[in-house]
């Protein structure tokens, strides 16, 4: 049976951190939409997630689906593991 | 001294067949007391926030109930 990486958990763990992040600065900025460095926080970590997207995305296949990530080819989307599964 | 742990003191019944708990105490999150959040907060790292619950410091909760061991739980002293 394949078994994915530790890299795939680290990677993964990553992308979950950035992502609370701009979580937890889209709810503050909602109320302080004038916060200057808030905002360069924020877009920081969306370049970031950008970066991390990418990199996880080369080695371990698309994360989202409907064009918002690409395909290798053969059409790997429905390539295991699954959310569930990992 | 201000702590995020409140008590109150049920009714207890005359006919309560159990030794009646006087003083009861429960917890409540920091957000209540902070009113509109300041900007600049400290923040936690995005790793520890993702364990926290949250980004910034002064709003973390260890969220343990007052009887918990291991939580900064028990009654306010």
């Amino acid at each position: 049976m394949k078994q994915v990486p530790a890299e795939y958990y680290q990677l993964m763990e990553q992308l979950q951190a950035v992502d609370f992040v701009l979580v937890e600065l889209s709810l503050y900025l909602n109320t302080h939409n004038d916060d200057l460095d808030a905002i360069n926080q924020f877009n920081h970590y969306a370049k970031e997630r950008k970066k991390l997207k990418k990199a996880f995305e080369s080695q371990f296949g698309p994360l989202q689906q409907f064009g918002n990530s690409f395909s290798a080819y053969p059409w790997n989307w429905d390539d295991a593991p699954w959310p569930w599964q990992v | 001294m201000s702590t995020n742990f409140k008590t109150y003191r049920p009714y207890v019944s005359p006919f309560d067949p159990c030794k009646p708990i006087l003083e009861k105490a429960y917890s409540t999150p920091p957000n209540l007391y902070m009113g509109f959040q300041p900007p600049n907060l400290p923040q936690f790292t995005p790793m520890e926030a993702l364990r926290a619950g949250t980004l910034w410091k002064p709003l973390f909760d260890t969220w343990y109930g007052p009887l918990e061991p291991g939580g900064k739980g028990g009654l306010p002293q």
